[in-house]
């Protein structure tokens, strides 16, 4: 299983997300407001469930604004953060 | 349902800039006895003249007091307006005149010192009662910095105290209108063991994260996301509501300590019985102290 496909499953699983299944989340869609539809309170949950699942931390409005803008985006935050 | 129209408060003030310096120039020369008796024929003006004023203060009052019409409700009006004022007026002369002009006592400090050694910050869910401000100038004992929620409008002429003086502020502001509504700050605050301060009873965002919850007998809307922050923090959720005890005194009632569960899920409705507390606690707080709940927009309103 890829990160890509690993995060979309964590996702649909902790978020309660009902109306969608993993494999219908395109990896370049926005995760926030059109897109996904997550909101600002399922960002407070990312927040926690990154670092559960993958101990990255994400840790202000700066690295959110470039790790929350899709799946692809958020993959990509966890691998650099993993290597360094 | 956009921001704006589930919105329905606005931090604009009433006054205009011009009329605020007056009372500044007035706290100068003789203090808070000078400033409060202007305030009596001013709010009197405002009450009298002003149809706009007398409907938003009827909001709270026609919920809180059912059965009062024509002159018993013009009273209110005036009572609701001049503790309005005053409580203006107090946070001007503790900008102006210094922190020592006002006293704040705070009965609880071992319940909060408990609180923040757990490490996981603590959330003041407060309303818009009494001054928060000089209420939060009570809780310097806890040495821990406050972060504080809150949305500055064009328009919004009020000065914080320390805005007087350009001191220092005095806490961090976070701004729900930012990126994902500051709640990345806000969570980054707790997970370093400060201090969130949220009020609970007016709306942000959307409609999708507030619960309808009977207040003062009818359903009224409020949001639920400290609770949530709450729930994803591991966060106590503290209830503290300031009130006026006098002309140059506060007092600061810690009214609930509210735990929230993990993994509580994601809809409101697994966040009711905490709101529902918080609710109750604001109840209680306005059978109290009747004038001293200062929101001036329908909360009532139906979508």
């Amino acid at each position: 299983m890829n990160l890509n496909e690993e995060l979309k499953k964590i996702i649909v699983k902790d978020l309660f997300l009902e109306d969608i299944t993993w494999d219908q989340i395109e990896d370049d869609a926005p995760l926030f407001g059109e897109g996904l539809g997550l909101d600002s309170l399922d960002a407070v949950e990312l927040v926690v469930i990154i670092q559960k699942h993958f101990n990255v931390e994400i840790k202000d409005m700066d690295e959110g604004r470039v790790a929350f803008q899709s799946i692809n985006s958020l993959a990509s935050f966890i691998k650099e953060r993993r290597q360094s | 349902m956009t921001k704006k129209e589930a919105r329905q408060w606005t931090s604009r003030s009433i006054g205009s800039a011009f009329q605020h310096k007056i009372f500044y120039v007035l706290i100068r020369i003789g203090g808070w006895r000078l400033a409060y008796l202007v305030l009596y024929f001013v709010a009197l003006y405002y009450v009298l003249f002003r149809p706009s004023v007398r409907k938003r203060c009827g909001y709270y009052l026609s919920h809180r007091f059912p059965g009062q019409v024509g002159l018993q409700r013009l009273k209110s009006c005036y009572q609701l307006s001049l503790e309005l004022g005053k409580v203006l007026i107090d946070r001007a002369v503790v900008g102006i005149l210094g922190v020592d002009r006002m006293s704040a006592s705070f009965d609880d400090k071992k319940i909060l010192y408990d609180l923040i050694s757990e490490g996981k910050g603590i959330i003041f869910l407060m309303a818009h009662v009494g001054s928060w401000q000089v209420a939060l100038s009570a809780l310097h004992f806890l040495k821990t910095p406050v972060n504080m929620v809150i949305h500055r409008e064009e328009g919004d002429v009020d000065r914080h105290y320390f805005e007087h003086r350009s001191l220092e502020w005095p806490y961090r502001i976070i701004d729900p209108e930012g990126f994902l509504g500051g709640t990345l700050e806000m969570t980054d605050a707790l997970k370093k063991g400060e201090i969130l301060c949220m009020m609970g009873d007016r709306l942000f965002g959307n409609l999708k994260n507030t619960l309808s919850i009977r207040f003062l007998g009818e359903d009224a809307l409020f949001p639920f996301s400290a609770m949530k922050i709450a729930s994803t923090s591991g966060a106590p959720v503290v209830v503290l509501l300031p009130f006026k005890t006098g002309p140059t005194g506060y007092g600061l009632r810690l009214a609930r300590v509210i735990r929230v569960p993990e993994g509580l899920g994601r809809t409101g409705d697994h966040f009711l019985p905490y709101m529902e507390e918080y609710v109750r606690a604001l109840e209680d707080f306005t059978m109290e102290y009747p004038f001293q709940f200062f929101n001036f927009y329908d909360m009532w309103k139906r979508f």
